[in-house]
């Protein structure tokens, strides 16, 4: 890697534990959850950062990261091993002053990497986590952030009023410009809801930061003490709205829903539109996928590497999985690798990557009249005997 | 075992699908560059250094192998060469491997003497364990192995090289005939010493001779100048060498034995990354014995045939024994039967493309129908 200095560099928070995933993240941190048929989180945040010119990236790392580590490598998948570019892993280290260790919050992870951002010497760092899932051209961001001379702009989108409160607010002045930030009000004064995406002057955030660890009382959080301090102490901070496709994939109903968005003839994410605006992955060396006569799909994507000899409705069949014949899946995301045998049936459920369903057991089942969004869910690995049953919502 | 890879990209012999590219840039297998099979079985065999020998028509064969790295080639020391006529030789064109060898001495020289040395060719598919075949060559101690396929040879078939063997020894050759049945079908992948090899090159041009089968493998049999050991490959080999054979090989694909032995047999078939999105299948879809690539978007009727990447296929068409290359658009109600397309072919809606299983229809790349 060739040192130059850079406009902007991007710092991604892929360390987080994702315990809202329950059994998925069991083994794997959240960014690196399986996605879409053959991406994982990671894929959109590191995609958008390439397809707006962003190319050098650190990504912080530090719950399960083998997985995660191996999967980014050394960044090829997304261009970023070039002489000028990188995708480096940040995970946390020991130094001499003992004011390291453990990433305690989002901002003591970038204000322990500090000196991996100033060999850069940017003029702005875009923060960024890994557990979105969107397409947005942060170049336009930082435009915007420069145009209005700010030390900070944060990227907005519009909630519906009674979910304001359970999202970061921003209340605004017309101009765009904030003048209040809430953390999950209960009575929230506006819609205009924090995406986690954040663009900084890094001289302002360095010092901020700094200024941030000397404190002993704070969290050393972004959203807790970082914004509200730079707020209070003046700094012009601004809204940045974002109209598109945005989904925090941080629960199982969420992550289910935003698999089940992509399908249909005009999904709500579309995920082959613009050529300019690909999202790209690690991908495997399989073959194409075989569907046999028997078997009929509908509504679904399946993935490279896959043979398909039951039915499959309204699904996503990540790559490399097996369909078996008589088997049905139906509303059901099979992550990669995952085998579901003759005369099995998997509804509603989320099957982890190489999970295995035995012949004509029962996964799932029709969510019921109250519980709406009763999601199966197996983790990576796990496997249903032959003629057992994992009822509806239950993991395993 | 220092070993060292020449790939042959083979000249166009399949007609209007070979136009503008040669036999290793021809799609093939929903995903694949007929290349990939030759660069991966190196590349599975350990191989690091590669020399591509092209003569012409190379431009789209660059575009997809590029510096070699899905294939492990992207490397400081050895790597890959692309070895063009006119990176080499200003007055003509290589007649025969041997004078492309020739002009590719420089390369050969480079590495350990006692290299071994592969040459592999780009029209005959198989995922071959090629260690294998380096191991049965050392310990025949001849100077040329040939890696062949039984069942080949039906007195019908042409075949580049075809060889008889008793008791373990060549008792016949015949080049460039359709030799009969017993005889075993050479599959253009040969080992030798590089040394030995090069030496032998040097002396067939100094003679005028450049053909490798006729001149140094009959040739130099018959004079009693080299001996040959015969590696007989127990794989699925394709001899994709005529549209026909092709066609024929790219459906069989459908066979799950077939397309296990020739995708999985001993190593994954590597091939350029094209970042397409997984295949959105439809309400309307109907899609049975059908090998799919990534990218495409389903809304009609597909049997029994092989769907490269990106491929749209409105509602109601019927495709049926078929081989539809990348970015095909096939309208509304349309129905192709035996028939390939190259890529980027437009079907317009309700329009009729049939041909027969043994003259399947040929749609040129880009073509509107």
């Amino acid at each position: 890697m060739y040192f130059q200095k850079k406009r902007v560099i991007a710092m991604l928070l892929a360390g987080g534990q994702g315990s809202r995933l329950k059994v998925l993240t069991e083994k794997t941190a959240k960014p690196a959850v399986p996605f879409g048929g053959k991406y994982r989180i990671i894929d959109f945040p590191l995609s958008n950062c390439v397809n707006s010119g962003i190319d050098t990236v650190g990504i912080l790392t530090q719950y399960q990261p083998l997985e995660l580590n191996e999967y980014i490598g050394n960044g090829q998948p997304w261009s970023l091993n070039k002489t000028h570019s990188c995708a480096q892993v940040l995970p946390p280290y020991e130094r001499h002053d003992k004011k390291s260790g453990w990433y305690k919050g989002t901002a003591n992870a970038i204000y322990q990497n500090i000196d991996f951002v100033d060999r850069f010497d940017p003029d702005y760092v875009v923060i960024l986590s890994g557990d979105h899932i969107y397409k947005m051209d942060y170049a336009a961001m930082v435009a915007y952030h420069e145009e209005h001379n700010a030390s900070c702009t944060i990227a907005v989108r519009n909630v519906p009023l009674e979910e304001a409160s359970r999202f970061g607010i921003l209340n605004t002045n017309p101009d765009n410009s904030i003048y209040e930030f809430e953390e999950k009000p209960p009575v929230p004064k506006s819609t205009n809801a924090s995406m986690g995406i954040y663009c900084f002057n890094w001289k302002v955030l360095r010092d901020a930061l700094i200024a941030d660890e000397d404190d002993p009382n704070s969290s050393n959080d972004f959203g807790k003490n970082i914004i509200p301090n730079l707020l209070a102490a003046g700094h012009k901070m601004m809204a940045y709205p974002f109209n598109g496709y945005w989904k925090d994939v941080g629960t199982i109903a969420s992550l289910w829903e935003a698999n089940m968005e992509l399908l249909g003839k005009n999904p709500a994410f579309d995920l082959r539109g613009d050529e300019r605006f690909k999202i790209y992955a690690r991908n495997s060396a399989l073959p194409s996928s075989f569907i046999d006569s028997k078997a009929k799909i509908t509504n679904s994507f399946v993935a490279e590497g896959s043979s398909v000899y039951g039915t499959v409705k309204h699904s996503i069949i990540s790559v490399g999985c097996t369909v078996g014949e008589g088997a049905l899946v139906e509303d059901s995301v099979i992550m990669p690798g995952v085998t579901i045998e003759a005369g099995a049936i998997v509804r509603n459920a989320i099957l982890g990557e190489d999970s295995k369903v035995c012949r004509n057991a029962v996964v799932g089942g029709a969510f019921g009249p109250e519980d709406k969004k009763s999601i199966s869910v197996m983790s990576k690995g796990a496997v249903i005997e032959e003629n057992a049953v994992l009822k509806p919502g239950d993991l395993l | 075992m220092n070993v060292m890879g020449i790939v042959f990209t083979n000249d166009a012999s399949l007609g209007e699908l070979t136009d503008k590219r040669t036999m290793a840039s021809l799609p093939f297998g929903g995903r694949y560059r007929q290349v990939d099979w030759a660069l991966s079985n190196l590349c599975a065999a350990g191989v690091r250094h590669v020399g591509i020998i092209s003569r012409h028509n190379y431009q789209s064969l660059m575009n997809h192998i590029g510096d070699g790295e899905e294939w492990g080639l992207e490397l400081e020391e050895g790597g890959l060469e692309f070895l063009t006529p006119y990176a080499m030789s200003a007055t003509h064109t290589y007649r025969g491997k041997l004078e492309s060898l020739n002009s590719a001495m420089d390369f050969l020289e480079y590495g350990a003497d006692d290299e071994l040395l592969v040459m592999i060719d780009s029209a005959v598919l198989s995922n071959i364990n090629l260690t294998d075949v380096l191991n049965a060559h050392v310990s025949s101690g001849k100077d040329v192995t040939v890696v062949t396929k039984s069942g080949v040879c039906d007195g019908k078939t042409p075949v580049d090289l075809a060889l008889k063997v008793e008791n373990g020894e060549v008792t016949d050759m015949m080049v460039d005939y359709t030799a009969p049945e017993g005889y075993l079908a050479s599959m253009d992948i040969f080992v030798l010493n590089k040394k030995w090899m090069m030496r032998q090159v040097q002396e067939m041009i100094a003679r005028d001779k450049f053909h490798m089968d006729r001149d140094l493998v009959l040739g130099g049999w018959q004079r009693g100048k080299v001996s040959v050991n015969v590696y007989e490959f127990q794989g699925v080999a394709m001899f994709n060498e005529t549209v026909e054979a092709y066609f024929r090989n790219s459906l069989a694909l459908i066979d799950k034995d077939v397309r296990h032995d020739i995708f999985h047999g001993n190593h994954p078939v590597f091939t350029k990354v094209r970042d397409r999105v997984p295949t959105y299948y439809g309400d309307a879809c109907d899609i049975e014995d059908c090998l799919v690539a990534d990218g495409c978007f389903l809304e009609g009727k597909a049997k029994n045939s092989v769907l490269f990447r990106q491929i749209t296929l409105g509602e109601g068409a019927e495709v049926e024994d078929c081989v539809i290359m990348n970015d095909a658009v096939i309208g509304e109600g349309a129905e192709i039967k035996y028939a390939i397309l190259d890529k980027n072919v437009t079907v317009t809606p309700g329009a009729k493309v049939i041909g027969t299983p043994r003259n399947p229809i040929i749609v040129k790349r880009g073509e509107i129908v």
